[in-house]
């Protein structure tokens, strides 16, 4: 909006509304998504940010009840259009949860599993996937010596950068993180965000996060969503430091009521 | 909202043939499903229209009221009342004598036991839920008739007492089972929370935790009493099988027969065609109606539970609970006069005000004993019920081993039977029995994990899913003797097949087919829906994440479905009992459409229709309680290792 080179846009809603059963959750999203940035998606719980994340890969085709209206663009094509290829878009557009959610496999098997899916099969090629994985993630250090062993043995901040590992194996180009360091404690979540700060440059991050904190650190851009309304998005520091609306101002603040 | 868009990559494009590949899956899942409900509908269809000229000749009222079944008297009589209150009182009977019994082990079991003892009776009474029916007949008609013979000073012990007892001792260990996992899932929060407020262990058990598992404890009984009223050999074989309304109605120790016995007694004889046949169908429909209701109210009643449970509701559920009125004196006091009844038309006057007396004493006492001793007198009732219920189950298992054993030995298991089976062996009656499981196995196996795949992955719940959902559960109330005797007019008779292994086979198949859905799909259901999440988020097609993330944590859970499934069909008799079993053979089956021997058959045609031959037909029940023990035994084991494996870290 400022001084910034205008970076392009890679995925972008139109009027996107969204509703589970006869809830409405998303409501006239209007959002565009520039590519190799960290764009931090923050409000109160409940107030849609995972459920508008989750419309990105059509994450939300797995809820029952679920019903998408309007536009959801990725590369310009309409994502929900009949006959999109949903499996094709979900390569390209990974996703890391809330929860960590390794496989019940060893820590080798987690991360080869994408690679393998879409039909690596060369052992040699897949150590090298698995091993640049793992360094992206800033995981190698700690697990090189104990690949094969099972991923349910590390930590839970080990196990999610796993998870971004396994997600960075299938080489996307955009990373949807749903509250990633929410099940973490401090050191862990310090990793991540090194981690994310590294990510940007090579891939567009989407991150949901409950933390202000976090999301003024790691973002270069903050959308402000309640009650299923994207009620302010820009810059940062902007959205941050002089936001246009006052409801911005009180979350940010903490004069929330 | 946000500036400027420019340079566009290329959207994804389709990948052809991965797509074919995907439709294709997924129509083969579907099409496993859609048999299954097939199935369902065939056998009703069928049941019904055969049902159809008895009800149109004779007319709907005289079927369902007339007081007499006398179908070779001439004019002969179609009634099925008669029928249909020998099923209700023995039915009523066991869940009288069942349900105070296993509520009370389940109680033990989720909240008194120490693990120890826990863990070794759980799986017991697991291993008791696979003793084949005909097994239990033999020992009642053995023991038990004769027990009661002596003791009540009667001609004969073959009645309603002996069929309730045991059909009651059948169902305990479903009723224990179903309701020890309502009990144990109640939240630990209630308890707590109980337990906080000063409440005694036994307050909080009588106030919180029955109470929340009450639905769930229902379930349990509905279920046991659904496989009461389908039951059929045991019943058959000790209650007499006279087809009389017993008067005065509480008169326990009069023979009685049930819908159920009336079929499997009569199939085989009637003349097909006839009026007797049609009636017959007639009988079943009836049957079935009966049990189908009676299991989907127990599915309904569990299916809310469960969503319940998986709402976020705790907090106003406690509430609901707490503050539900209590239903008071009523029930016990009902205890009491029926008590006195039945009391009194087995020994006079004098016992039953004597019991009555009793009761009442005892309704007089409870109100004034202090929390502790109140507590005292709950769990020492419960500990007395437990003893009961292991007493009961290790003198069956005592009695069949001990006098089983002397009979076991090489030639016995290696030779044919010789003079009716009082000699020789029974190998062509086990090789029969693997044959046929193995059969009805490969047929039912990639049905149900196929239907089960489509219920649980490829679902969106729609009418379809729903309808397939209680197709299954249709299926899995037919009593097995409905099974029997669909197996015996369509593949023995109208497809041609004779009495055959084939028709053993399939008519097998289809019983354990929902048992393999119901398992596998369960299996699958307890797969975190975060592993296919992140399966499918890295671009992982449907079937690759269900196949390589779903799948194996979900195998042990199919194949110990698949291991009950052996169990049931190696040790069910109803059946086969028109389809495939012949009692004596000289050489093996040499295609599948030859008759076979079968273990279970065996079992039931040396105890009642060959005097003399108590020896192997000891060492036969033992046999078959063996194999089917081992099965059962292999499947705990797979259990309890994946359990371990899941608990710890990888």
């Amino acid at each position: 909006m400022t001084g910034t080179p205008a970076p392009g846009t890679i995925i972008e809603t139109r009027g996107l509304d969204l509703w589970y059963g006869p809830c409405q959750a998303l409501k006239e999203i209007t959002i565009l998504i520039p590519a190799n940035r960290v764009t931090a998606l923050i409000g109160p719980s409940g107030c849609g940010k995972s459920t508008l994340l989750r419309c990105f890969n059509r994450m939300n085709d797995l809820v029952p009840d679920c019903r998408v209206a309007g536009l959801a663009l990725y590369h310009g094509a309409d994502i929900n259009a009949p006959g999109y290829d949903v499996v094709e878009l979900r390569k390209r557009v990974g996703m890391v949860f809330q929860k960590p959610n390794p496989f019940p496999k060893s820590i080798y098997e987690n991360v080869a599993y994408g690679p393998r899916i879409h039909g690596e099969r060369d052992r040699a090629t897949l150590d090298a996937v698995v091993e640049r994985s793992l360094r992206s993630a800033a995981l190698w250090d700690e697990v090189e010596d104990r690949l094969q062993e099972p991923a349910l043995g590390l930590s839970g901040g080990q196990q999610q950068r796993l998870c971004i590992a396994r997600t960075l194996a299938v080489e996307p180009d955009v990373i949807l993180m749903d509250e990633p360091c929410s099940a973490l404690d401090p050191i862990a979540t310090a990793k991540i965000e090194n981690l994310i700060d590294d990510l940007k440059k090579r891939y567009t991050v989407i991150i949901v996060t409950h933390n202000m904190q976090q999301a003024a650190r790691v973002s270069e851009f903050t959308g402000f969503m309640y009650l299923g309304e994207l009620v302010e998005y820009g810059e940062t520091l902007q959205v941050f430091e002089r936001p246009a609306e006052r409801l911005t101002e009180n979350y940010i603040t903490g004069r929330f009521g | 909202m946000h500036p400027t868009s420019t340079a566009r990559l290329p959207a994804p494009a389709r990948a052809g043939r991965s797509h074919l590949e995907e439709h294709a899956i997924r129509a083969l899942w579907l099409a496993c499903a859609l048999v299954a409900v097939l199935a369902v509908g065939f056998i009703l269809a069928f049941l019904v229209v055969y049902g159809l000229p008895a009800f149109a000749e004779i007319g709907v009222l005289e079927v369902l009221l007339g007081d007499s079944w006398s179908p070779t008297a001439t004019p002969p009589a179609f009634g099925i009342l008669p029928l249909a209150v020998g099923t209700l009182l023995v039915t009523l009977g066991a869940m009288l004598f069942a349900v105070p019994l296993s509520v009370a082990t389940a109680i033990y079991l989720g909240e008194l036991a120490p693990p120890r003892v826990r863990n070794l009776v759980r799986p017991a009474i697991e291993l008791l839920a696979g003793i084949p029916s005909v097994v239990f007949g033999f020992f009642g008609l053995i023991v038990l008739v004769e027990w009661l013979r002596v003791s009540f000073a009667v001609p004969s012990g073959e009645s309603v007492l002996a069929g309730s007892l045991l059909l009651g001792v059948m169902t305990l260990p479903t009723i224990i089972s179903v309701s020890e996992d309502a009990i144990s899932s109640v939240p630990r929060e209630f308890r707590e929370g109980s337990l906080a407020l000063g409440a005694t262990r036994w307050q909080t058990i009588r106030r919180v935790v029955v109470p929340s598992a009450l639905p769930g404890v229902t379930a349990a009984i509905i279920l046991g009493m659904g496989r009461a009223i389908g039951e059929t050999m045991a019943v058959m074989m000790v209650t007499g099988n006279a087809a009389v309304i017993p008067s005065p109605i509480t008169d326990v120790l009069s023979p009685v027969r049930t819908l159920t016995g009336t079929l499997g007694i009569e199939m085989g004889e009637v003349a097909i065609g006839s009026l007797h046949y049609h009636a017959l169908f007639a009988v079943a429909t009836v049957l079935l109606v009966i049990t189908l209701a009676v299991n989907l109210g127990a599915s309904a009643i569990l299916r809310r539970l469960n969503a319940s449970a998986t709402g976020r509701g705790s907090p106003s559920r406690l509430a609901a609970v707490l503050g539900r009125p209590r239903a008071g004196m009523a029930v016990p006091v009902l205890a009491a006069v029926l008590a006195a009844a039945v009391a009194h038309s087995v020994g006079g006057l004098l016992p039953a005000l004597a019991v009555f007396a009793a009761g009442l004493l005892l309704l007089a006492a409870v109100p004034r004993l202090s929390r502790n001793q109140a507590e005292k007198a709950a769990f020492l009732l419960l500990y007395l019920a437990v003893a009961a219920v292991v007493a009961i189950l290790a003198i069956i298992l005592l009695d069949i081993v001990s006098k089983g054993l002397p009979a076991l030995s090489w030639e016995f298991l290696t030779g044919s039977p010789r003079d009716l089976g009082r000699a020789g062996g029974i190998f062509p009656a086990i090789v029969g029995t693997l044959c046929l499981v193995a059969g009805a196995i490969a047929l039912a196996l990639p049905l149900g994990v196929g239907a089960a795949i489509h219920l649980a992955e490829y679902r969106r719940e729609n009418r379809l899913t729903r309808l397939i959902r209680s197709g299954v559960d249709l299926l899995n109330g037919t009593p097995s003797i409905v099974f029997g005797l669909f197996g015996f007019t369509f593949f023995v008779l109208y497809l041609e097949f004779g009495v055959s292994m084939l028709a053993g086979q399939v008519t097998l198949g289809l019983m354990v087919l929902p048992t393999i859905i119901r398992t596998t799909e369960e299996a699958l259901r307890q797969v975190p829906q975060g592993l296919r999440e992140g399966s499918l988020a890295l671009g992982a097609t449907q079937w690759q994440t269900v196949r390589r993330v779903v799948l194996p944590p979900a195998a042990p859970g199919i194949l110990t479905g698949t291991i009950l499934s052996v169990g049931r069909a190696a040790g069910e008799t109803a059946p086969i009992l028109f389809t495939a079993a012949v009692f004596s053979q000289r050489h093996l089956p040499s295609s599948l459409l030859d008759p076979v021997m079968a273990l279970p058959y065996h079992l039931f045609v040396l105890a009642t229709n060959v005097p003399g031959a108590q020896q192997n037909t000891y060492g036969t029940a033992l046999v078959l309680i063996l194999l089917v023990g081992a099965v059962y035994a292999v499947t705990i084991a797979v259990r309890a290792r994946y359990r371990a494996a899941g608990g710890a870290p990888g």
